[in-house]
C-alpha cells in the first residue's frame, strides 16, 4: 500500500496502523532529505499550503512551515490569536476566502475540538490538524512514536506513561490512539483532577503515583499543565503539582531501569521535568523536534500525492 | 363547523369506542354520532384518509417558536403551523423569546399571535425576570393573563432560596413552577454529556451529576416549601430514581422527558454534528432504557419534543459555539413510534394536559371535537422535505421513522395536511 487512507488528517482515531506505518516510513526518507546538504526536494512545486492558526503557537507552526518549505510547496500564513467568530467572520467564510486564492491544503490549529472535521465537511482542500482544542494533535504523537520507534527500535509492546494535564491535552489523546494502534501499553499519570473521568475506558492504566509510573514505564512523554486552558483551578499551587509530578535528576536515578523522557514542548522548566532531567541523556526533546519536521513533510507529501489523482 | 369522519380508528382510552373503527358525525364542533356507518345527512364535508386514525389531540409541554425577537429562527405563526401538521392541538411555549415574556402584557401578546388557530398555544411566562434568576417575575400577573406554567427556559435557578420563595409564592394560585435541572457549576462549560465519548473527542463533558444533584436539591426544596414543580426535561437514570422516590412521598412533582433523549444516545455525536448539541445533552444507553421505562411507567409524567428551532449561524459553526437545541414536532410522532407501541405512543402524547391547564376530551358523543388524524404505519425516512420550521436543526434527519400524521380537528377548526 502506498497511499492514505484518508484525504484528510483530522486526528490518529480516523488512520489505520498501515496509514502509521507508511508515514514512518515516508519520513524515514525525508529524514535523510533533510540531513542533506541541500535540504529540499522539488515534490510539491504545484501545491499551494495555508497554515492558518488561529491559537498560539511558535514550534508547530515553524515546523509545519519548514516541511512545507523543505517539499518546495507555496506557503501562504494566516495567525489570528482571536477566534475568527470574536471577529464577527465565521470559520468557513475565513477558510473559503484563503481557499478561492487557489490553495490546496490547509494546516489549521484552532481552539475549539473538531473545528479541523467541521472544516472538512464544509470546504475544499485537504485538511492538516495541528491541534484542535483538547481533541487531537496528530502530527504530535506521529512524531512522538516516530521517535520512541527510533530509540527503541519499535513502538509495539513498550510501555508509556503520559504524565501531567491529560484533561486538557490533545496531545494525551493523540498519543494514546496512536500508541494502542501500534500495540503499546499506555498509562496515564496525574492529579485526578487533570484526568477524564471515563479515560480508563479508553484502554489505558490509569496511576496517580508518578514513581508507581515512572518504574513501570519505558518511556515517560511529560505534559505541560495548560493553564491557558484551565477555567479553574485543578490544583493548589504550581509548587505542589511539582512535588508530587515533576521529575526531577534524583527520582529518575531511584528508578530500577533507564527510562526515555519525552516532551511536546514548550517545557516549564522546574514545573513537570528539571533542567538537568531535560537536557539529560535519557531525554529525546530535541530528536522529537527535528523528526517533527520528517513527519510533517511526510504527511504533507502523501495527502498532497491523493490530491494530485 | 359540520363534517362527517369516515372510517377511523379511535384510539382513546377514555372513549367507550376505544379500539374500534367508527364514523364520526361533528355538527357545529361537537360529536352528535358515533356508529360504524354514519349516512351524510347534510351534505356535510367527508373526512376520509387511509388507514386514519385518531385519537385525543396531543399536546407538547415544550416548544419555542422565536417570536418575539428571534423570528430569524421562527414565527408564532408558522410554529402553530407546524405544531398542527405534525398533529400536536396544544402546546406550551416557552419564554425564551427577546424580550423574554416576564409580564402580563407579554403574555397578552402570545395570546394575542395565538388567537383563533385550530392550535391552542398555552403560554409560559418567565420564573424571574429578564429570566436573570435574581428576582421573581410578576407571577400572579402573568397567572391572572393565562400563563399556564413559570419557567426560565433552560437556565438552572442558582439560588435555592428564589426557588423556595418561588414554590411558596405560586402556591398562592397554584401556579406552576418549572426548574431546569442542571447545578451549573458542576456543568461547567460542557458541551456534551460526560463519558467515553465526550473523552474521545475531547470535548467538555456535562456530567450525569449535575442534573442530578439540581433534581435531587429542588426535591428538598418542594418537600420543604410545598407548591406545584415541575422538573422540564430529565435524562438521567438517578434523576428518575429521585423522581420516583419523590412521588412515593407524595409530593407534587411532575417531570417530562425530550423524545430525543429516549432514541439517541451521546454515541452519534462522534462527528461533532451540531444537530446533535442539545441541552440536557445525550446520554448513554443504560439512561436511555431507564427513561423508556419510567416513561412506560408513568414516573415521567410526560414527554416532549423540546421543539427549539435555530438559524443556520447558530449550528453550522465549531461545536463549542453551536446553539443547543433542536426542532422535533414534525419529527415526534414517528420517532416516539419508533420506541414504544402506537397505543403507548398516543398515550404519552396525550399525557400532561392537565398539569398545564388543558381538559382532557375523550372522543364520546356529546364532547367538543379535540382530535388528531393519523397513519400510525407508514414508514419513511425524515429528512429536510418533512420540516416546516422556519429553522432546519433537526436531529432526527436522516432516520428511519414510522407513522405519519393527516392533521388536526380542534377548536372547531380543521388543519389538515394537503
Amino acid at each position: 500500500m502506498s497511499e492514505l487512507s484518508v484525504n484528510h488528517l483530522l486526528g490518529i482515531k480516523y488512520l489505520n496502523k498501515q496509514d502509521i506505518q507508511l508515514i514512518f516510513e515516508t519520513a524515514d526518507h525525508f529524514k535523510e532529505v533533510i540531513n542533506r546538504p541541500i535540504k529540499k526536494v522539488p515534490s510539491l512545486r504545484d501545491i499551494t499550503i495555508a497554515n492558518l492558526f488561529f491559537e498560539n503557537s511558535t514550534r508547530t507552526k515553524l515546523s509545519f512551515e519548514l516541511a512545507e518549505k523543505r517539499l518546495s510547496a507555496d506557503v501562504l500564513n494566516f495567525s489570528s490569536s482571536q477566534s475568527s467568530v470574536k471577529k464577527g467572520e465565521t470559520l468557513i467564510d475565513t477558510v473559503n476566502n484563503i481557499l478561492s486564492m487557489k490553495v490546496d491544503m490547509v494546516v489549521m490549529r484552532h481552539p475549539n475540538p473538531g473545528a479541523g472535521v467541521f472544516l472538512s465537511k464544509h470546504v475544499k482542500a485537504s485538511i492538516i490538524n495541528a491541534g484542535d482544542g483538547a481533541h487531537e494533535h496528530p502530527t504530535q504523537a506521529l512524531l512522538d512514536s516516530y521517535s520512541i520507534r527510533e530509540k527503541l527500535g519499535d513502538v509495539s509492546g513498550k510501555k508509556v506513561v503520559i504524565v501531567g494535564d491529560i484533561l486538557h491535552s490533545r496531545v494525551a489523546l493523540s498519543n494514546i490512539f496512536a500508541l494502542r494502534l501500534q500495540g503499546a501499553q499506555v498509562m496515564v499519570c496525574g492529579p485526578k483532577t487533570l484526568l477524564p473521568k471515563y479515560i480508563d475506558k479508553l484502554g489505558v492504566k490509569v496511576e496517580t503515583n508518578l514513581l508507581k509510573a515512572l518504574n513501570w514505564c519505558d518511556v515517560a512523554n511529560m505534559l505541560r499543565v495548560q493553564n491557558e486552558r484551565m477555567d479553574i483551578s485543578y490544583f493548589p499551587s504550581t509548587r505542589e503539582y511539582t512535588q508530587q509530578f515533576g521529575v526531577n535528576k534524583e527520582l529518575l536515578d531511584s528508578l530500577n531501569k533507564e527510562i526515555i523522557i519525552m516532551h511536546p514542548g514548550p517545557i516549564n522548566r522546574g514545573v513537570e521535568i528539571t533542567s538537568d532531567v531535560a537536557d539529560s541523556k535519557q531525554s529525546i526533546i530535541l530528536d522529537q523536534v527535528q523528526n517533527g519536521v520528517a513527519i510533517r513533510m511526510a504527511v504533507i507529501y502523501l495527502l498532497a500525492s491523493k490530491i494530485k489523482q | 363547523m359540520n363534517i362527517l369522519i369516515k372510517s377511523a380508528t379511535i384510539l382513546d382510552s377514555k372513549s367507550e369506542f376505544h379500539n374500534t373503527t367508527q364514523d364520526l358525525l361533528v355538527e357545529n364542533g361537537v360529536i352528535t354520532q358515533i356508529a360504524s356507518n354514519i349516512k351524510n345527512p347534510k351534505n356535510y364535508r367527508e373526512i376520509a384518509f387511509e388507514n386514519l386514525h385518531i385519537s385525543q389531540g396531543w399536546f407538547d409541554s415544550s416548544v419555542c417558536f422565536g417570536e418575539p425577537g428571534f423570528e430569524e429562527r421562527d414565527t408564532i405563526k408558522n410554529g402553530l403551523k407546524t405544531a398542527a401538521a405534525s398533529g400536536f392541538t396544544a402546546v406550551a411555549m416557552n419564554a425564551n423569546s427577546n424580550p423574554v415574556i416576564d409580564s402580563n402584557s407579554d403574555i397578552t401578546f402570545v395570546n394575542s399571535k395565538g388567537a383563533h388557530h385550530p392550535v391552542t398555544l398555552l403560554p409560559i411566562g418567565a420564573l424571574t425576570e429578564c429570566s436573570k434568576g435574581e428576582h421573581l417575575a410578576e407571577l400572579f400577573d402573568m397567572n391572572t393573563a393565562g400563563a399556564v406554567a413559570f419557567y426560565d427556559y433552560k437556565k438552572p435557578i442558582n439560588n435555592p432560596n428564589l426557588l423556595k420563595i418561588a414554590l411558596q409564592y405560586a402556591s398562592n394560585f397554584g401556579g406552576l413552577v418549572c426548574s431546569f435541572p442542571q447545578e451549573n457549576n458542576i456543568a461547567g462549560h460542557g458541551v456534551m454529556n460526560e463519558h467515553i465519548t465526550s473523552t474521545t473527542l475531547g470535548l467538555k463533558g456535562i456530567p450525569a451529576l449535575a442534573e442530578e444533584l439540581q433534581v435531587a436539591r429542588d426535591l428538598f426544596l418542594l418537600e420543604y416549601a410545598g407548591g406545584k414543580l415541575h422538573i422540564p426535561t430529565i435524562s438521567t437514570a438517578k434523576s428518575v430514581a429521585l423522581i420516583r422516590e419523590a412521588k412515593k412521598k407524595k409530593l407534587d412533582v411532575t417531570c417530562s422527558v425530550a423524545i430525543h433523549n429516549l432514541y439517541f444516545t451521546d454515541a452519534v455525536l462522534t462527528d461533532f454534528n451540531t444537530h446533535f448539541k442539545v441541552l440536557p445533552p445525550l446520554r448513554i444507553q443504560s439512561d436511555v432504557d431507564v427513561l423508556i421505562e419510567a416513561v412506560k411507567d408513568g414516573t415521567i409524567d410526560m414527554v416532549t419534543s423540546d421543539h427549539n428551532p435555530m438559524d443556520i449561524e447558530h449550528k453550522k459553526i465549531e461545536f463549542d459555539h453551536a446553539a443547543f437545541g433542536t426542532i422535533g414536532l414534525e419529527s415526534a410522532f414517528a420517532a416516539l413510534q419508533t420506541i414504544f407501541t402506537t397505543k403507548k405512543t398516543i398515550d404519552v402524547l396525550t399525557r400532561g394536559k392537565s398539569r398545564f391547564g388543558l381538559e382532557q376530551t375523550p372522543i364520546n358523543i356529546g364532547n367538543k371535537l379535540n382530535i388528531t388524524l393519523f397513519n400510525p404505519d407508514l414508514r419513511y425516512t425524515f429528512s429536510a422535505k418533512h420540516i416546516l420550521s422556519k429553522s432546519k436543526n433537526a436531529i432526527f434527519e436522516n432516520t428511519s421513522l414510522k407513522g405519519s400524521v393527516y392533521g388536526i380537528i380542534s377548536n372547531n377548526q380543521m388543519a389538515l395536511n394537503n
